[in-house]
């Protein structure tokens, strides 16, 4: 009899709280419903929960009273078919200013649109040239790219065994210019120096590596 | 006597020189008011012009039929004035046609052919060569092997400097081959398409004409007269591209839309395109 009672007031016991748990799951349920609900349409601007405004779960917005129907738990059978919510006072009061001191320390941190000019300096410690004025009065031109970089590469094929000096963005005449720096490089090196010459193309492609000596002969030049 | 004198120069209807103001385009665009007043335009770029000097183009009108020249304008010789590679405009075509191009064609393999599941006569010993089924690729009315499936892509993306330059080579041709004409603005006296096919007419811009504008609505007459004209085309500057500049005959554009133009693809041939130049992914936004 007395095991009997026993288990039946263990039973009870247990019925209790699995009643509870229900009650707790149901209400944290409610709960989800209503913050979601309240939050939507606040959190469209927000976007991210990192950017939440002081940690706020309510993302610094407050129902007005004509909104507080949505407060009342109704089920909605999808996500995408409970409405958003309206009347939407703001919570905390701002001010928006334009052009304000801090705003260059911001600015500071912003990545460059394009990538800016050269600082004129006297000498640069990397070594960089920059070009000269007068090189704009020669028949021919060499471009910089838009890193400030002479345009001459070397490129190197059939593992290693090819080697061929690529000169970029010329522009004028590109058959005197040929000439000028086959003849520098022969008299350089005491050999005959091979080049090809593309028209459309705007480059001229010297076979053998000679990077050094053809940037040398552009910073020569005023490119 | 000498105010006899002035009056008789007077009487002779001597031309005057038209009057030649030369402003920044900094300066809000001041409209050339007479048909003798032209404005010539001296721009100040972002990114100057290093060594080829700027093109320069007539702005023409769209309010008379015979062409009137409004003034003179600059335009930046990195994208009105770069080398015409053909090589990069054909990229350009292929990779337009193919980027939306879904080949439908399909055909059935040995085992999507109808029947073909029992051998057809027995392996040894009847004198004919062995096979398995009448559906295989061997077989007439068989199936096909290794044939086209059907919903293949042919998507792919072009480099993006490759389409900058692109645009630019493009327009270059067009420009140097007088195929690109600046225009004021897009105003039409009326909305009747013959007006606008007697002005493409007379002034030998070709059968087909590409409008670019600067705004994506053009104003109504102007709407209204290519509507009907399947050869005359309007399209704002966001659209432009390699193909439609290749189709037409004619580009038109207007003076914004070739200032825009000139903007976009300077701060392009000019930033840090390292974001733009990876790899696509499908997934990318």
């Amino acid at each position: 009899m007395t095991a009997g009672v026993r288990h039946n007031v263990s039973f009870e016991t247990n019925n209790i709280v699995l009643i509870a748990l229900v009650a707790i799951l149901y209400s944290l349920f409610k709960m989800a419903t209503v913050w979601r609900s309240q939050c939507a349409f606040a959190r469209l601007f927000a976007g991210k929960t990192g950017q939440i405004l002081n940690n706020a779960t309510d993302l610094g917005t407050k129902l007005g009273p004509g909104s507080q129907s949505a407060i009342l738990a109704k089920k909605y059978s999808n996500y995408a078919h409970s409405p958003f919510v309206t009347k939407i006072k703001e919570q905390y009061d701002y001010e928006i200013v334009k052009n304000p001191p801090e705003w260059g320390y911001v600015q500071r941190l912003l990545p460059f649109d394009t990538i800016p000019a050269v600082t004129p300096k006297d000498s640069y410690p990397s070594g960089w040239v920059p070009p000269k004025e007068e090189a704009k009065t020669l028949p021919f031109f060499l471009c910089r790219t838009r890193n400030h970089e002479i345009p001459i590469y070397l490129q190197i094929t059939y593992r290693g065994i090819r080697k061929i000096t690529k000169i970029k963005r010329i522009e004028g005449d590109i058959w005197l210019l040929n000439d000028e720096i086959k003849s520098y490089l022969k008299e350089k090196n005491n050999r005959y120096v091979e080049t090809r010459v593309q028209e459309v193309g705007r480059f001229i492609e010297v076979k053998g590596d000679y990077v050094n000596q053809l940037v040398d002969w552009a910073h020569s030049k005023g490119f | 006597m000498t105010s006899a004198l002035i009056s008789a120069i007077r009487r002779l209807h001597i031309a005057v020189t038209p009057q030649i103001r030369v402003y920044s385009s900094n300066v809000a665009a001041t409209t050339s008011a007479g048909s003798n007043s032209l404005s010539i335009t001296k721009k100040e770029w972002a990114f100057q012009p290093q060594y080829t000097k700027p093109r320069e183009v007539w702005i023409e009108n769209l309010d008379t039929i015979e062409e009137q020249k409004l003034g003179l304008f600059e335009l930046h010789p990195s994208v009105y004035a770069a080398p015409p590679r053909l090589d990069i405009i054909n990229q350009n075509v292929v990779w337009q046609r193919k980027i939306r191009f879904v080949s439908w064609a399909h055909t059935k393999t040995r085992a999507e052919v109808r029947g073909g599941g029992k051998k057809p006569w027995p392996q040894k010993g009847t004198g004919r060569a062995r096979h398995g089924s009448i559906r295989s690729p061997l077989w007439r009315g068989g199936g096909i092997a290794h044939g086209p499936r059907s919903g293949k892509s042919h998507f792919f993306m072009l480099p993006f400097h490759v389409r900058i330059h692109g645009l630019t080579t493009t327009l270059s041709s067009k420009l140097a081959q007088d195929d690109l004409h600046i225009v004021k603005d897009l105003e039409l006296p009326t909305d009747e398409p013959e007006f606008l096919a007697e002005l493409v007419e007379k002034r030998n811009w070709g059968p087909s004409v590409l409008i670019v504008d600067d705004t994506d609505y053009a104003p109504r007459n102007i709407t209204a007269a290519t509507d009907s004209l399947a050869h005359i085309n309007i399209m704002p500057v966001y659209g432009l591209n390699v193909y439609s500049m290749l189709k037409h005959d004619t580009l038109v554009l207007t003076l914004s839309a070739a200032e825009k133009i000139e903007e976009r693809l300077l701060h392009w041939l000019h930033a840090d395109t390292r974001a733009q130049s990876r790899e696509y992914k499908v997934n990318q936004v």
